[in-house]
């Protein structure tokens, strides 16, 4: 059981701290809900660097296998705050009341080689060569509503083709969708760097784009309860403040250009070995080449938040009208 | 000494459950009304549970726009076709175990090993071996059907009392009249009772048959509306199913009393 | 329409379950239209001799041979009749009777009419369309001879075929069997417990001893069935001969089955 051995991991600090005086928020101990990957890695910094003992509150990390489950934990109480995909799931959940978007996570950034986009090369071969000829083709997501159907609606949105000319195939798991791409059983589908380069390398598929480069795209945000901003507000505070120190050490260690490489990022990629490719020789390599950009202050893209919203709603995924602003409270970090 | 003075009390009371078609009706409606009513009265929150007039007013937009067809239509298919071709494979092999000394020790030993594994965790595999279409689809009903039947069949086959056989063996009869005259007509309530639980497992996998690949269906719609959190879709895509089982069972009932009225 | 006229014979039949041997040394002859009764105690092996006789059960030793002439209407020239008539209670009365007719070459017609006469036979035309469950014991019983005489056998095996009846409806039955079995002028070996059963019915009485089965006396009435009746003096007499001849080993055989 990995996620109770993670589970266990997170739990010295925060018994380290139950015998401390404190002022409000001090002490108390926020439970965080996020996959078991390489994305949520500034968060796996804050907690081995000491960040949020360093406000004064403990954080227990508790794993999930799948996006959103974590929103649901959280409107069913077992979670304080989480770092998930903006999913149609998350925003019909949102809308229901209970759940508030209050920073931003990963985002698709021109540049960083995070999503790509892969066609089968039986497909490449029969003339998939462009996003722009997808119409009659089939793409491989994980599910309806996820953030690889958004991404897709996007590209469609961006090249000037319907996204109903694409036959979706939900594969439920993204290694399905790489081995379903793999095997030429559909036509296209996506995948992190880690996963597609090799492929690309061995020439088992072909890569048609980077998604940074074609969409700017908020793809997780950190959200909380009502009920954390209504009753914990100081230890939410306390909360953000390490989640940006662990932030602004992810960028130093993975894209400040002046510290890449150095002493910075190997203290990062030995916190970050505790959660991921745990035991894999190759561990750091895959870390280096699979970290995705975090905006500066852990801000959100508010903006794109929106039209992710405007998107899902329109494509009555999610059942509106849902306002944007009753889902996102800026009231603690800061706007892209 | 006691003595004893009075009428002999009535001692077999019980031990004779009766069906009362009415009493299975009204509790289906009551129920629902009963949901109904905690809905509407405020008893319960319908943030996550929606009422069943919500779920009946958003099964009714499903038929009217044709989306509600759109995926049973393609479910049915997948059910009959899969759970038609899993349950003749399960009669041949249920037949062959029961009839044959040859066919008996390896089969059964096959579908005890077979049997216990989860068809959904075959899924994955049945991708790759029968591609992301309607061939996956229908091996993982067809599968689901396939082992259950083949132990009705063979357990009707091995309750068929051995005196009618050797009648028919006195009378000289031809093996195939034995076999279709007096074993698969022997074995027929247990094939049938099987029924019961083949279909409704076909139903129970088409979520998961669905679950991988497939556009259209009741259990791609119902997993898509999960993963949106579109509970009224959810719910009403559940009651299709409860009402296909229903539908299902009705069915089996006519055809118990139509084929076993001997009984 | 002549019937068959068929000698059953059988010759140094033995036989053995496992280890446990059942018959031995067994020869028999049943002669054409006559009617041969299998007495002996309990378990002796009356019932695995008729499976023998009957072709449902190979012996350990020995053989069992048909010789004579055979009718042309004669559908299977060896039947049995079981104990329990072993009725398809899925089939109608006439179609558990024309279930035997249905692999032959009769055209239906005719099929149709061997059903109607065998049930009339019977007393069960009536009965034609009812399900097996709705019938008594009795009928149950009519029915399997009734099943029987439609493939005009030529050797008829009946094991204890009034055994499951009650004392009344035995009685009644008895006579319509005999009635039946002479009318057919089948060669018939017939198994039962009851020794007025056997006098009322055989020309030759077989009788077996306890396990394993050997022939212990062959007795002779020579007497046409048909005018017989179970009280007569002469039948009473040979009844209690037949009594004194099985009572000894009835009773050892009773308690070594009480033993096991
Ligand atoms: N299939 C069998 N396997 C082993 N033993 C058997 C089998 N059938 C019968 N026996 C045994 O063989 C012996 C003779 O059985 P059988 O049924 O022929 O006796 P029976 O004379 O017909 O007895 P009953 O008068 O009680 O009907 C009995 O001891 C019985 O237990
Ligand atoms: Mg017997």
């Amino acid at each position: 059981m990995q996620i109770g051995r993670r589970a266990a991991l997170a739990l010295p600090a925060s018994a380290v701290l139950a015998g401390r005086p404190r002022r409000a928020g001090a002490g108390e101990t926020v439970r965080l809900g996020l996959l078991h990957t390489l994305s949520p890695a500034p968060f796996y910094l804050a907690q081995e660097h000491g960040l949020w003992t360093g406000e004064g509150i403990g954080v227990e990390f508790r794993f999930f296998e799948a996006a959103l489950p974590i929103a649901a934990a959280a409107v069913a109480g077992d979670i304080d705050v989480g770092v998930t995909a903006l999913t149609g799931g998350f925003f019909s959940l949102a809308g229901k009341g209970a759940l508030q978007v209050i920073g931003g996570g990963l985002h698709e950034q021109k540049g960083v080689e995070l999503t790509a986009f892969l066609v089968s090369r039986q497909a490449h071969a029969a003339g998939l060569t462009d996003i722009s000829k997808m119409p009659g083709h089939s793409f491989g997501l994980t599910q309806y509503g996820s953030s690889f159907h958004y991404m897709m609606g996007w590209l469609a949105q961006a090249r000037g083709f319907d996204i109903r000319s694409v036959t979706l195939r939900p594969l439920q798991t993204t290694g399905n969708m790489a081995a379903a791409v793999r095997s030429g059983q559909v036509d296209a589908s996506m995948a992190i760097a880690s996963v597609a380069r090799p492929l690309i390398a061995s020439g088992e598929v072909k890569r048609l784009g980077w998604v940074g480069d074609e969409v700017p795209y908020q793809i997780t945000a950190l959200f909380t309860t009502r009920a954390m901003i209504a009753g914990r507000a100081d230890a939410l505070r306390r909360f953000c403040r390490g989640y940006q120190a662990g932030v602004a050490e992810y960028r130093e260690a993975f894209f400040h250009p002046g510290s890449v490489g150095g002493r910075a990022t190997e203290s990062a990629i030995a916190a970050i070995e505790k959660y991921v490719f745990t035991s894999d020789p190759d561990a750091a390599a895959k870390i280096r080449e699979g970290v995705g950009w975090y905006d500066e202050g852990a801000a959100l893209d508010t903006a794109d938040v929106r039209a992710q919203l405007a998107w899902f709603t329109a494509q009555n995924m999610v059942k509106g009208p849902i306002d944007a602003a009753a889902i996102i409270d800026t009231a603690f970090l800061p706007t892209r | 000494m006691s003595r004893l003075d009075g009428p002999v009390a009535f001692r077999a009371r019980g031990f004779a459950a009766r069906d009362i078609p009415a009493a299975s009706v009204a509790t289906l409606v009551g129920l629902v009304l009963l949901w109904q009513a905690a809905a509407s009265l405020g008893w319960m929150s319908t943030t996550f549970l929606s009422d069943p007039a919500a779920i009946g007013r958003g099964l009714w937009q499903l038929a009217r726009s044709g989306e509600l067809w759109a995926n049973l239509s393609v479910s049915l298919q997948r059910l009959a076709i899969g759970w038609t071709v899993g349950t003749m494979a399960g009669l041949a092999v249920g037949l062959a175990i029961g009839l044959f000394t040859v066919a008996r020790s390896p089969g059964m030993a096959v579908v005890a090993a077979l049997f216990p594994i989860p068809k959904i965790a075959l899924v994955p595999l049945f991708i790759i071996w029968f591609g992301i279409g309607e061939g996956s689809k229908l091996v993982t009903l067809g599968f689901g059907v396939f082992f259950p039947t083949i132990i009705n069949t063979v357990a009707g086959i091995d309750g068929v009392p051995r005196a009618l056989i050797r009648m028919g063996q006195a009378f000289n009869l031809p093996w195939r009249s034995i076999v279709l005259k007096i074993v698969l007509p022997g074995a027929l309530p247990s094939i049938l009772a099987g029924f019961r639980i083949t279909t409704s497992t076909a139903i129970i996998l088409l979520v998961a048959a669905e679950m991988i690949g497939a556009e259209k269906g009741i259990g791609a719609f119902v997993l898509q509306a999960g993963n949106l959190y579109d509970i009224d879709n959810l719910l009403a895509g559940l009651v299709v199913l409860s009402l296909l089982g229903l539908a299902v069972s009705w069915g089996l009932g006519r055809l118990e009393r139509a084929l076993l009225a001997w009984r | 329409m002549t019937a068959s006229a068929i000698r059953l014979t059988a010759r140094g039949i033995g036989h053995a379950y496992r280890d446990l041997v059942v018959l031995e040394g067994i020869d028999l002859d049943a002669a054409p239209g006559e009617v041969t009764v299998l007495v002996g105690p309990s378990g002796c092996g009356k019932s695995t001799l008729l499976g023998i006789l009957g072709g449902l059960l190979a012996p350990t030793q020995g053989e069992v041979r048909l010789d004579g002439e055979l009718a042309p209407d004669c559908l299977n020239s060896v039947t049995t009749v079981f104990q329990d008539a072993s009725l398809l209670p899925w089939r109608s009365v006439a179609k558990n009777v024309s279930l035997v007719l249905e692999d032959s070459p009769l055209p239906r017609a005719e099929r149709a009419a061997r059903v109607a006469e065998v049930l009339a036979q019977t007393g069960l035309a009536d009965f034609a369309g009812a399900w097996p469950r709705q019938l008594s014991g009795g009928m149950r019983q009519r029915l399997g001879i009734a099943r029987a005489l439609a493939v005009r056998p030529a050797v008829l095996l009946m094991d204890e075929p009034l055994s499951a009846l009650d004392a009344q409806s035995r009685a009644l039955l008895l006579d319509d069997f005999a009635a039946l079995i002479a009318g057919a002028g089948v060669t018939c070996v017939y198994v039962t417990h009851h020794l007025a059963e056997a006098v009322r019915l055989g020309h030759t009485i077989v009788v077996l001893s306890r396990r394993p089965g050997r022939i212990r006396a062959v007795l002779r009435i020579d007497r046409p069935i048909e005018g017989r009746h179970a009280e007569e003096p002469a039948l009473v007499a040979m009844q209690a001969r037949l009594w004194a001849l099985i009572r000894d080993d009835a009773a050892r055989a009773e308690r070594e089955i009480a033993d096991v």
